[in-house]
Formats: structure tokens, sequence, C-alpha cells
């Protein structure tokens, strides 16, 4: 049901998705997140079009971590920071974080291929049901998504939505 | 070239071999494969000079070349062989990896980048440049890459999406236009197969415009050449795509344009005879596109005017 990907760049580092709706505990789930008792990034997934998108976030995520070059403090942060378009880390929580009001969340885990990651444990923090991430568009809000990454109209006719927030996405820093 | 393993002039006036799929690679025509044999031997004679340059005289004809001015013949006298850069850039760990081309300035290759076809454009360091420069050079060809790739998408114009842009290791890593080829080898196979030069007005009018809406964004390209410019499958559908933006910038001077234009034209006609009718649609179709192309044409008049053995009358 969850979805993995192992990054090419990073031989022994996989990125593992998990989707869950209807969930009822945002706001303690948040508070464990802000704590660091909880492993992964919490995301909230109307702001994800696809999960390549949140690969690359992740990838890029990796990358700084590795090279030492991250601009916030964890991971986790990183990789949410990374999915905003803009360099404000406390706003990239805000748009991409999950809020206390919300009914789904996407947690993004890095892990290492070897080590052996218990997704039962972190789905049982969480109160509500996990499903596929095939559901995942039906859970974007698009009309946010274009108003937050400022895409053009001529833009969406040389490619798809994705396209364009996966450019602002890696292009970001330069 | 003591001591140095020369592999056969692998690249050397040959025709890389074909990558299934997108062949995008620059064609030399036999005049060139003398010149970068000459090239080799110029090489050579740099590096009698000293040990420093024994090292670096890897590159037959690279000496000299850096600012990358555009053109299939450098890069024919220039994909020899790899040089001591090969060895300290290695490629990315990329599953399916295969080399597509060897250029003067970079290595790209063609992979899976999570879970999507991929190209990853690896400028590699180059030995006989000063160190300090060496890597300012290489970070800012990357960097202003991906710049313009990203403002060629806001703007409209057909271009890889940026998936990644490593710059510890000068790599940036940009979609694979999948079965793409470029417009050179389309002109190539047109011409080929018979058909009139007419046939190739309906692609001059796309290339007209598609640079007009490039140049009124002040973009300019800096290395316009048909291998530059690809058809996305099918070919008959004139889907364009822009490539290889190292030598970009910005700037809403007229005579940049046309210095741009005037790339083109001599990349045009020097690598596809018998077009002179195919540009002068493109230059139509781009003064009829562009708001600012006037004083862009003017220009390029001029320019047309200086270079070698050119009179400066006037």
């Amino acid at each position: 049901m969850h979805l993995t990907h192992p990054l090419e760049l990073f031989p022994e580092r996989s990125v593992t998705l998990l989707l869950f709706n209807r969930v009822q505990n945002a706001a303690a789930l948040r508070k464990k997140a802000m704590e660091g008792s909880i492993e992964g990034a919490l995301i909230n997934p109307a702001m994800i079009v696809d999960p390549f998108q949140v690969l690359v976030a992740a990838n890029k995520a990796v990358h700084l971590h590795k090279i030492g070059k991250m601009k916030t403090r964890t991971l986790n942060a990183e990789i949410i920071f990374n999915l905003s378009p803009n360099n404000n880390i406390s706003d990239a929580f805000k748009k991409f974080g999950i809020s206390d009001s919300d009914t789904a969340v996407l947690i993004v885990l890095v892990v290492d291929r070897e080590k052996m990651v218990n997704l039962e444990d972190i789905a049982s923090q969480v109160e509500g049901q996990q499903v596929s991430l095939d559901e995942l568009p039906q859970l974007t809000d698009i009309a946010k998504v274009k108003k937050i990454y400022k895409i053009t109209p001529q833009e969406e006719k040389i490619g798809t939505l994705l396209d364009g927030i996966i450019c602002r996405i890696s292009t970001k820093d330069v | 070239m003591r001591g140095r393993v020369v592999p056969g002039g692998r690249f050397c006036g040959g025709f890389p071999r074909a990558v299934g799929g997108a062949l995008r690679v620059r064609r030399f025509p036999a005049a060139v494969a003398e010149d970068c044999r000459s090239g080799e031997r110029r090489a050579c004679a740099v590096s009698r000079r000293g040990p420093v340059m024994a090292a670096t005289a890897g590159d037959a004809g690279a000496a000299g070349a850096e600012d990358g001015a555009a053109g299939p013949v450098r890069d024919g006298a220039e994909t020899g062989e790899p040089g001591p850069g090969a060895v300290e850039a290695p490629p990315p760990a990329l599953p399916g990896l295969q080399l597509v081309q060897q250029g003067a300035e970079a290595r790209v290759y063609r992979g899976s980048f999570l879970g999507r076809a991929a190209v990853a454009k690896l400028r590699f360091p180059k030995l006989y440049r000063h160190p300090a420069l060496e890597e300012r050079l290489s970070r800012r060809r990357t960097a202003q890459e991906a710049r313009s790739l990203l403002r060629c998408r806001r703007a409209g114009i057909p271009a890889p999406v940026v998936y990644f842009v490593d710059y510890a290791s000068n790599c940036i890593y940009l979609e694979d236009i999948v079965g793409a080829i470029a417009v050179q080898d389309h002109i190539y196979s047109v011409q080929r197969s018979g058909s009139d030069a007419s046939s190739l007005l309906g692609l001059a009018e796309k290339m007209g415009q598609l640079l007009a809406r490039m140049h009124d964004e002040d973009l300019i390209h800096g290395d316009l050449t048909t291998s530059n410019v690809l058809l996305r499958p099918p070919a008959e559908r004139l889907d364009l795509v822009l490539i290889d933006f190292g030598l970009s910038f910005i700037s809403g001077l007229p005579e940049d344009k046309g210095v741009d234009l005037y790339v083109l034209e001599k990349a045009f006609l020097s690598t596809h005879p018998d077009t002179e009718t195919v540009f002068q649609a493109l230059l139509q179709s781009y003064a009829a596109a562009s708001k600012k192309s006037g004083p862009v044409i003017k220009r390029l008049d001029e320019v047309r005017l200086r270079g070698r053995k050119r009179s400066m009358i006037g």
C-alpha cells in the first residue's frame, strides 16, 4: 500500500511514502513531529500532485544532508522546506507541513536499505486509515498548488503542472 | 604524448554509436576529421613544451576553445579522447547509465532517475584550466543553465524539466525527451530523402516563432545550432524543444540577440548546404513573431558585415 523508491544517487537510502485519510489526531501528530518523536516528515497531501514531487524534494534533502549544506536542522524538515517555492522555512512548514485541522497526512521516510523500518509502528500512531498512494490525486488541491507555486498559464501549455513544480523545487537555490 | 594511451580516436571524426532512442549527437563532415587529427598533433606539439603541458594535452583542440563558440566544427575537433578529467569525475550512479556524448565542456549520460528517463550532464574538471577558474566556470555554467531552464519554463518556452542540480560535482539532471531527434538530424534525413527544402519551411516558421518568444523574454541562448533544438516524436508535429543553455545569459540588447541569430545562421548554413531559403523563412517568421525584432534584424545585418575578410567600411 505504501510506496518505496530507492534513491539512485545514494545507494544505501530509500524513500517510503505512507498516505493516510480520515485522520482524527492531526494536532497530536503535528506535536509529535515537532518534538521529533515520530519518524518521518509529515506533509499535507493537498499540496502534493504526484509522489515524484516528494521524491525530488527528498533526493535534494539527502544530497544536502550528505554534504552538510542543509538549510534546516533535520532531514525531515529539509524535505518539507525543499517542497516550498520560496526560502522562508516557517512559511514552508505552514503550507506544506500538516496543520491541526487536516484530515489527511502523507508521511515520508528516508530509510537506510538494510535497516528494517517498522511501518506498522508508525501507522499505529495515526488515528486514520492508511490508503494507497493512488488516492493521492483525489486529495490534491490543484488550485491552491497553482497559486502557491505561481504556475503561469504559458507554462501549462508546454508541460504538466508537475513539470513546473519540479523545476521550481530543483532550481530554487540557483 | 608520452606515456598516454590514445584510445584509438573513438569519437574523433566518426559517429558516436547510436544509443537506442534519441541520437542527440553532432555529425562532422569528413573535413573535420582531418582537423581533429591535426588538432591532436597540435596538442602533441604543445605537450613537448614541458611536463605540465604533457599531462594536460589530452583534449585535442580543447586548448583555447574555452568560451565555447558555436558550431559543429568545434565539437568535432574536441570529441577526441576523454582527457585526464575523465578519471577524476566518476559518472553519476544512475541505473541503465549510458554515455550519450562526450564534448569539450561536459559529458552527457542517459539513465533512470527516481523512476524517470533522465539525462545527466556532467561538467567534469578540466585540468588544463587554472584551478581557480575551473571551479568558478563550471559552477557558473551549471547554475546559468539551471536558471535559464527555469526561466524558459516560466515563460512557456519548451525546454527540458530540471530534476536535480548537484553543485558539488557540477552535474545537472534533466528530463530525457525519449525518442526526440535533433533538428540537425531531421534536416539531414529530409534532404537525404530527396525532398525539397520547401518541406522544411514549416520547421523554419516554428523555429522563428520559438526564438522570437525566447528573445522577447530577453533570454539569449548563446549556442544556437541545429543540434541544440530537438523535435519531440512524432517529428511531423514540429514540437520543438530547446536544450543546452550552458552559455546562456539575460540581455535586452539587440546586439546580443542579433549575435545569437548570427551564430545560428552560421551554424545552420555551414551544416546544411542549400538551405538559404529555409533560414530566410526562419528570420521572416522571427520578425513577424517578435515585437522587438526590428532593431535585432538590423543589428544582425550589421553583425554579418563584421568578421574575417569582411570590409569594415561604412
